[in-house]
């Protein structure tokens, strides 16, 4: 559970114009980056009909009959297997990558969706409330920050019958973990704009609570809400690959990233492109969000330039 | 007089926060689809053993009876069985592991000093390196030295620690052969080793926390030089490193000091992640293990230390706060 | 305390053991006494406590206690029973129903203490006690009285079991049972001096009757083995008690044991390791010819197998049943499961595994090593599924790569338009549903290897009825009274050969109803350091015998 910047900074609401974002280079580096993710993850059907293979197929044409690790240098790479494959499977590891995208960016996604909405409306609450509200929320949202949430997760996971669809219960989740670093920046920023004199306008004007917080208070929160959002994904998404890593996500045979690094261990010192493509992929997802992020911010805060 | 209703308040909230998180906890491992009797029967296990076992481990009695027993038990210790062979866990008694035939806490407490050098010594290590980092960025804003600091700081907090860990390992440890892989020795057995051991998942810890840090301290710093105070400062003609050194790095204090707190905390009640990577038998390996082997007991057990260092950490950064905040000083949360 | 070494001036690799590895054409010679052997352990405790082991005898219990029986193994033979603590492996005179053995003399304890037949009792006896339940317990529902026996704690004797005088033993069985001296073998039958063993540590500092005792035991670092004075070779032909000291090396990563073995440097020339090498290792290994020189592999061991649960929908149809034997593909499984068919093991294709005595090989489903889709999809059409399954669950272990090896058979029966969805669960909560009583599962991969070397214990505890559900591991759920009642004769025979015919034609009855899909023996293949000698891999079980090992140059 990290918390970044910009958790006790709360912003001044108002956003400098967007065009001011396409000259931050790195922010628009990190768009890029994103963006061809998603063109992997939206393009897998295509790319992988183009190279020939899906993520599924056993392929033991393409595994050195003596050990089950990858013919050919470098974990077998060739025009064939863009990426390689993956040992004593054969599997095509451009595959696996580019459908454990979808996956990721989907259960990062959605999984901070659920954060976003559960933190902004226990934010909200908290910081107009105030008193033994505030007090509660604050406590749990405190306590919720260092707990040990991965192995809850693996518990919780372990209980659900299989009916129930995995990634919608690492969406909850994941989702239900986040909240905290939502709706502690919400709260701050709320605070301050309680204080606000359009505010107490509203309220002598004979506006209920939710009035307030929904027409006043809740516009002007959504540039706080964006910021942390965004910085919200990369999380979800590294702690989807997490879970799975310690082999308690999406089970297989779905692709996930995760779970590829996760075999890809015991194979570091045989077959080290088998951990590094999938790992790059990952870094390069988590960077760019994280830099799309930054410049987000920049943009809103214009004191933390 | 203020101060011991702050602190009594506090004690308070800590202690209905662990209440809390024991009674979910307990209800979540509950469901969980394993008996923990089972493990205990032998093969081949039939029914009249399993009732056996169950009858032993008091897993026979309503959960909110167990719980209770539980927390009595904490307080009073416990016995199972009877007889000459009945097994007695002494108070205070975080529950009894069948599977490893050892209390709980004796079975945290022999990891715990695992745990607390990965966490003490990264923990250094990124203060340092974090605040230090950012600092020096904020100071010298706009220059390729702040350019390349916060470059490698995105970088930092864009990777995950067991990719960085498992990487470090192939390059540092297999490749160069410069590491040890994995494993822990007490520094007790040998000061050198155990720094030798430890050194990888130290820096590999470091650097994606430092990288968190140092952003926030630059955040924090450049805010604070916005700040009239400091201005004032400046104008009064103070030099650049008083201004630097006192005022502003006292504005950077609170928020660093608050997330140090929740992680320490949450590093001190297991590195699950790290620990698994680097072989390094502290709490987080002990929980991974409870996790997989289904060991209620230790799982909870493990689950409330978790909860009670992030507690305790809370607590004390609450403290620091009001002492370097007077404003917050007998306020509410 | 670390004695040197003995320096000979011979190299001594005695390397026996079939499949993947070379035979050593170098001279062998004998194993001499002295050094330090280290077992390096990716466990976090070892404990000796006999009552709570499900340890086989020739493994590290073996090193500590010994016990009524033991196993004769010897390189390219099938294992046989052989007397330990008695003068001969047990005698009956009632066609198995009483059971007789008689203690050797000059048995002594570490303690000094002698070994009597009441110390034999009273450790069989705690065995029922529930501190120290969790090893294995055939013996419990076996002798009279004892499913209702709580063990000794009380004050309660187990009547079945006479003492007549202090070197005789007589065993009441509830029923004719042939292979009660394989039953005597297990761990529970290691003598505890009487009245003692209360304390649910006493796995860490027991009272050693092998040629070793504990010496030090460091949860999570080490444990030391130092050795028994009490012990004399003189009366045990079954372990050398070579090493002067034995080490364990606790909770060291598995893949950082292979490579300390593959690097063979300093203490390491002297290690054996606990788990097998993992196929990822195994790849490793090919280009090193040091490496490989010490690696042994097991000619067969466990059988693989997949279960198919007959008491759910569409699988209650044994040509749906008979359909899964042509649809998996056994050689992407071999190689799914080590790299190659040499590593992983024999396609498999009977019940009984091979080194048991009695075995006949059969196979009633012949088809390509890759399967037979096409003929699945028959037997399917012919049942009324056209169409395929849809919606099956696997449910399978997280340990030792089952996964990715579930993986395999997915892909596989996919051919035959069986849709099969993967659940993996951690291996205790794995056995919790497999051998729990809801069954909610429709596949399942596993393995077993028999607990002792007779048919009937890899039959009975698989394909009894009375082995569904409450912690029995019949996973398929198989009920058949005409096999339970066969099984009950082929028990109470006593002569193992008569007895093997008809396990033999269980194994061919059962396989015709096709509970389950054998898939392959699975090999094991254990590294060791290049100074230790007499390692080798019996016919069964698939795991070096420890007993033998010593260390030379």
């Amino acid at each position: 559970m990290r918390v970044d910047v910009g958790e006790s900074s709360p912003t001044t609401g108002r956003p400098r114009s967007v065009r001011r974002l396409w000259h931050d280079r790195w922010a628009v580096a990190g768009l890029v980056g994103f963006g061809l993710l998603v063109l992997l993850a939206a393009g897998a059907d295509l790319l992988t009909a183009i190279e020939g293979h899906n993520p599924y197929d056993y392929n033991n044409a393409a595994l050195d009959p003596q050990s089950g690790t990858p013919a050919g240098p470098l974990g077998g790479v060739s025009g064939e297997h863009w990426f390689g494959v993956e040992p004593l499977t054969g599997r095509d590891l451009f595959a696996i990558v580019a459908y454990g995208a979808r996956t990721s960016l989907l259960i990062g996604l959605a999984s901070t969706v659920v954060s976003v909405v559960l933190g902004a409306a226990l934010g909200l609450l908290a910081g107009y409330l105030g008193g033994w509200s505030d007090r509660i929320i604050s406590r749990v949202g405190d306590v919720m920050f260092g707990f040990p949430y991965l192995i809850f997760l693996i518990a919780v996971g372990a209980v659900t019958p299989l009916s129930f669809p995995r990634p919608l219960l690492l969406i909850v989740l994941l989702g239900f973990f986040g909240w905290a670093r939502v709706a502690r920046i919400v709260r701050a920023q709320t605070l301050t704009l309680k204080q606000r004199s359009f505010v107490a306008a509203s309220r002598v004007m004979g506006a209920s609570t939710v009035q307030v917080l929904w027409r006043q208070l809740l516009p002007n929160l959504w540039a706080p809400i964006i910021v942390v959002g965004t910085l919200l994904v990369p999380e979800r998404i590294a702690a989807e690959a997490a879970l799975s890593f310690l082999g308690a996500g999406i089970p297989p045979p779905r692709p996930s990233w995760g779970r590829a690094i996760g075999s890809a261990v015991d194979w570091i010192s045989t077959d080290p492109m088998f951990l590094l493509f999938p790992g790059a992929a990952l870094f390069v997802a988590t960077l760019s969000l994280n830099l799309v992020g930054d410049g987000l911010r920049d943009l809103f805060d214009p004191r933390s330039v | 007089m203020r101060a011991a209703r702050f602190v009594g308040g506090r004690l308070l909230g800590m202690l209905i926060v662990l209440l809390v998180v024991a009674l979910i906890s307990y209800l979540i491992f509950y469901l969980l689809p394993a008996d923990p009797a089972r493990l205990a029967c032998g093969r081949p296990c039939t029914p009249a053993n399993l009732a056996i076992a169950r009858d032993f481990m008091g897993l026979n009695e309503p959960w909110y009876r167990q719980l209770l027993d539980f927390l009595t038990g904490i307080v009073a210790g416990r016995t199972f069985g009877s007889g000459t062979a009945a097994i007695h866990c002494a108070a205070p008694c975080f529950g009894y592991s069948f599977q490893q035939n050892a209390q709980v806490i004796d079975l945290i407490t022999s990891r715990a000093p695992v745990t607390a050098s990965l966490a003490l010594g990264a923990a250094v290590l990124w203060l340092i390196l974090g605040v230090g980092s950012g600092v020096l960025s904020a100071v010298r804003r706009g220059t390729a030295i702040d350019r390349l600091t916060m470059a490698g700081a995105v970088a930092g907090v864009s990777t995950p620690t067991y990719l960085l860990g498992l990487l470090g390992i192939l390059v540092f440890g297999f490749t160069l052969d410069m590491v040890p892989v994995s494993g822990y020795v007490p520094i007790v057995d040998s000061p050198v080793d155990w720094a030798w051991h430890l050194i990888l998942p130290w820096l590999v810890l470091a650097y994606v926390n430092a990288a968190l840090y140092a952003r926030l301290t630059r955040g924090q710093m450049l805010e604070a030089f916005g700040e009239d105070y400091i201005r004032t400062a400046r104008a009064k003609g103070l030099s650049e490193k008083r201004v630097v050194g006192w005022h502003a790095l006292r504005n950077v204090l609170l928020p660093v000091v608050t997330l140090f707190g929740i992680d320490l905390g949450a590093l001190l009640g297991g590195a699950v992640i790290t620990e698994r990577v680097f072989g390094l038998p502290g709490i987080g390996a002990l929980m991974i293990d409870a996790v997989q082997s289904l060991d209620l007991p230790l799982l909870l057990g493990c689950t409330l230390f978790g909860a009670l260092v992030v507690v305790i950490c809370n607590f004390a950064v609450d403290l620091v706060y009001g002492l370097l905040d007077p404003r917050t000083r007998g306020g509410n949360a | 305390m670390r004695l040197r070494r003995i320096v000979l001036p011979a190299l001594a690799l005695a390397l026996v053991g079939c499949g993947a590895n070379e035979q050593q054409p170098k001279t062998s010679t004998e194993a001499k006494a002295g050094g330090t052997l280290y077992i390096l352990s990716d466990r976090a405790t070892n404990p000796f406590d006999p009552a709570k082991s499900q340890g086989l005898p020739i493994t590290t219990l073996g090193l500590v206690h010994r016990r009524l029986n033991a196993w004769n193994t010897a390189p390219g033979k099938d294992a046989t029973v052989a007397p330990d603590l008695g003068t001969d492996a047990g005698t009956t005179t009632d066609g198995g129903k009483t059971w007789k053995f008689t203690l050797k003399d000059g048995l002594k304890f570490s303690d000094g203490s002698p070994i009597t037949s009441a110390d034999v009792k009273w450790g069989v006896e705690r065995s029922f006690a529930p501190t120290f339940s969790g090893g294995l317990g055939y013996h419990k529902t076996l002798l009279e009285g004892g499913s209702t026996y709580k063990g000794p704690f009380a004050g309660q004797e187990l009547n079945s079991i006479e003492t007549p005088d202090t070197k005789t033993l007589i065993f009441h069985l509830a029923r004719p049972y042939g292979d009660w001296p394989w039953i005597a073998s297990t761990a529970a039958f290691a003598p505890v001096p009487k009245g003692k063993g209360t304390e649910a540590t006493y796995g860490e500092h027991p009272i050693a009757s092998g040629p070793y005792q504990v010496s030090k035991y460091q949860s999570g670092i080490e444990i030391r083995l130092t050795h028994n004075p009490q012990w004399s070779k003189d009366t045990d032909p079954n372990r050398t008690g070579l090493p002067n000291e034995i080490v364990f090396q606790l909770g060291q990563q598995s893949t950082v044991i292979s490579k300390r073995l593959i690097d063979d440097s300093g203490n390491d020339k002297d290690a054996v390791s606990i788990p097998f090498v993992a196929p990822a290792q195994l790849a490793q290994l090919q280009g090193n010819a040091s490496a490989k020189k010490r690696l042994v592999t097991s000619s067969s061991g466990a059988v693989a197998y997949l279960a198919i649960n007959v008491t759910r929908g569409p699988l209650t149809d044994p040509r749906v049943r008979q359909a899964f034997q042509y649809a998996v593909d056994k050689s992407a499984f071999q190689v799914a499961s080590a790299g190659s068919a040499a590593l992983a093991g024999d396609v498999a294709t009977t019940l009984i595994t091979p080194g048991i005595g009695g075995r006949e090989k059969f196979d009633l489903y012949p088809a390509p090593p890759t399967g037979d889709p096409a003929k699945a999809k028959a037997l399917l059409a012919a049942a009324g599924h056209p169409a395929g399954l849809d919606n099956l669950t696997l449910v399978v272990s997280n340990a030792n790569n089952s996964a990715e090896k579930a993986q395999a058979i997915q892909a596989a029966v996919a051919r035959a338009g069986i849709k099969v969805t993967i659940k993996p669960l951690d291996s205790d909560a794995f056995d919790e549903a497999i051998t729990g009583s809801k069954g909610d599962y429709d596949l399942a991969l596993l393995s077993w290897q028999a607990d002792f070397p007779s048919p009937n214990a890899n039959l009975q505890p698989l394909y009894a009825s009375s082995e569904i559900g409450n912690g029995g591991y019949n996973v398929s759920r198989y009920s058949n009274p005409a096999v339970d009642q066969a099984i009950t004769q082929a028990q109470s025979v006593v002569d193992p050969v008569a007895a093997g015919k008809q396990w033999a034609a269980i194994d061919k009855r059962i396989m015709q109803d096709s509970p389950v899909v054998p898939l392959i023996y699975t090999r094991n293949s254990f590294l060791h350091g290049s100074a230790v000698t007499g390692f080798y891999i019996p016919e069964f079980p698939a795991y070096p015998n420890y007993l033998q090992i010593g260390l030379g140059q």
